[in-house]
């Protein structure tokens, strides 16, 4: 009996997880053309309903009946799995996040973690690597040269910023002794990972925007020159899953900076309910990744790849060597 | 010496990026300042100054007469060919046009006509919404082109508007002039 009553309540967990998760794509595209709007004094969307919320809706009912359309020379089992191969990820990770310690409902403790994994950490990084795969796909199938070109700078641009980000990551583990998510939030109870580790944060940041493929580093899809990259020869529900993909993996870079730099759900000075202060800060977040996108200009190829090698990497080594020091 | 502790600041700025953060806090101001978006069809309509080349009118005198003695120069003038003009005499001797017909299709709205009018009669008033589905329609015959509304005085500003599609597509206003829309664009 208590067996069955744990399967579903992970069940259910993981049912709401992916309803999250496949959702709020929807008003994340909202905000952020609003957010682009009014940064360049436009309104935004303002004719589907109050202010144009509904106009994520209006888009989604638009790309589902939209035609797809497969290339005639292209690759038709890669081109059909690209979108799945880098939709899947993505989702999978989440299982391993925790948004809290646990809420009571009805006098039972629910945690709000699928599962604490000990090795959360590695597994995180290790399945998001694997989103990459539908990227190369994606422009590889689909046999046009601007997808290939978007594929060919995805890999190379992934090579250089998984590196740097992991070794980024090396300090807050040192800090916590434990690759737990969970563990490394519960060590930032008093004071967060952010003042011990601030070259940490920043090469984990720039790193994370690179993974997330956001301006200004989104030149697997730029398209002021390459069309839209990868995703170039895409449409309809297709074209959606690449969309859905990159604002959830938005969402994780945010969700990580937040549980590995900044305290995760324990608040400062404001008591606020702990679930409540993390949403806010990875909103705070996703606001910063908007906010970037329609501040900077889109690096070269070439500079991308000299700030990965050349900054980033010895500057996340040297935050390991210093932290290693402060230890002793 | 100078010139040595200036390319230090400079070092120092970009260790902190100075330059990306004044470029955030700049977008971020703008982010706050009010949007110059002209709410066309639902909220806001343009009036254009009066000077405006929009669609043609014709003019009456004071006697209510229609003021073309249709001499046909305003189609000679016609660098698109598109104003066919056919005269009459009515019982008063006057010369008048029976036919008066403009291919808005194809002007391009130069002006030219109401320049070559010797008699006043024509010219090129604010209105800009005469879209139609057939290009058929947008040949306007004379007693039209009488109907049609005359130069306002005033013009160049926003006026509140909304969105009529009850029989056609119409954009409707009440008010003859509006709020000066520049006003609102930041210049830095
Ligand atoms: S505005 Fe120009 S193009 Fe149009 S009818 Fe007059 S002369 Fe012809
Ligand atoms: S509108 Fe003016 S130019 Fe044209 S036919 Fe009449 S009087 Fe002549």
């Amino acid at each position: 009996m208590e067996l069955i009553v744990a399967l579903g309540l992970i069940v259910f967990k993981v049912a709401l997880l992916i309803a999250m998760l496949l959702l709020l794509p929807l008003p994340l595209t909202w905000v952020e053309r609003k957010i682009a709007g009014h940064m360049q004094q436009r309104m935004g969307p303002m004719r589907v309903g109050w202010h144009g919320l509904l106009q994520p809706v209006a888009d989604g009912i638009k790309l589902l009946t939209k035609e797809d359309h497969i290339p005639a020379e292209a690759d038709r089992f890669l081109f059909k799995l690209a979108p799945i191969l880098a939709l899947a990820p993505p989702f999978v990770v989440f299982v391993a996040i925790p948004f809290g310690e646990s809420i009571s409902v009805l006098g039972n403790e629910i945690s709000l973690y699928v599962s604490d994994m000990n090795v959360a950490l590695l597994f995180v990084f290790s399945v998001i690597g694997l989103e990459v795969y539908g990227v190369i796909f994606g422009g590889w199938a689909a046999n046009s040269k601007y997808a290939v070109l978007g594929s060919l700078r995805t890999c190379a641009q992934m090579i250089s910023y998984e590196i740097p980000m992991g070794f980024a990551v090396i300090g807050v583990v040192m800090l916590a002794q434990s690759m737990s998510l969970l563990d490394i939030v519960r060590a930032q109870a008093d004071v967060w990972n952010i003042v011990y580790q601030p070259i940490g944060f920043l090469v984990f940041f720039i790193a994370g925007l690179a993974e997330a493929q956001r301006i200004p580093f989104d030149l697997a899809e730029a398209e002021g020159d390459l069309g839209a990259g990868f995703h170039t020869e895409y449409s309809g529900i297709r074209f959606a899953f690449f969309m859905v993909s990159e604002y959830v993996i938005m969402l994780l870079v945010s969700v990580l900076a937040v549980i590995l730099f900044f305290g995760g759900w324990n608040g400062v000075l404001i008591p606020l309910p702990p679930l409540l202060w993390f949403a806010l800060k990875v909103a705070l977040f996703i606001y910063l990744f908007m906010w970037f996108r329609f501040t900077f200009p889109r690096y070269r190829y070439d500079q991308l790849m000299s700030i990965g090698w050349k900054v980033l990497l010895p500057l996340s080594m040297a935050n390991i060597i210093l932290t290693g020091i402060a230890f002793i | 010496m100078l010139r040595a502790r200036d390319r230090i600041g400079t070092w120092i700025g970009w260790a902190f990026f100075a330059d990306l953060a004044s470029a955030l806090a700049l977008t971020f101001g703008y982010m706050f300042s009010r949007s110059v978006t002209m709410q066309y069809p639902d909220k806001e309509k343009w009036l254009p100054y009066s000077r405006y080349r929009g669609h043609h009118f014709l003019k009456r005198d004071d006697e209510g007469e229609i003021k073309c003695v249709a001499c046909e120069l305003c189609a000679r003038i016609c660098p698109c060919d598109c104003i066919e003009v056919v005269p009459y005499e009515d019982e008063k001797g006057n010369r008048h046009p029976i036919k008066f017909e403009i291919d808005t299709a194809r002007c391009l709205f130069c002006g030219l006509c109401e320049d070559a009018c010797p008699a006043d009669a024509i010219a090129l008033g604010q209105q800009y919404e005469f879209s139609s589905f057939s290009s058929r329609d947008l040949v306007i015959g004379r007693d039209d082109l009488l109907a049609k509304p005359g130069k306002a005085p005033t013009g160049g500003g926003v006026v509140a508007a909304r969105l009529n599609t009850k029989k056609d597509v119409l954009v409707e206003t009440n008010e003859p002039q509006g709020y000066n829309w520049w006003r609102n664009i930041r210049r830095t």
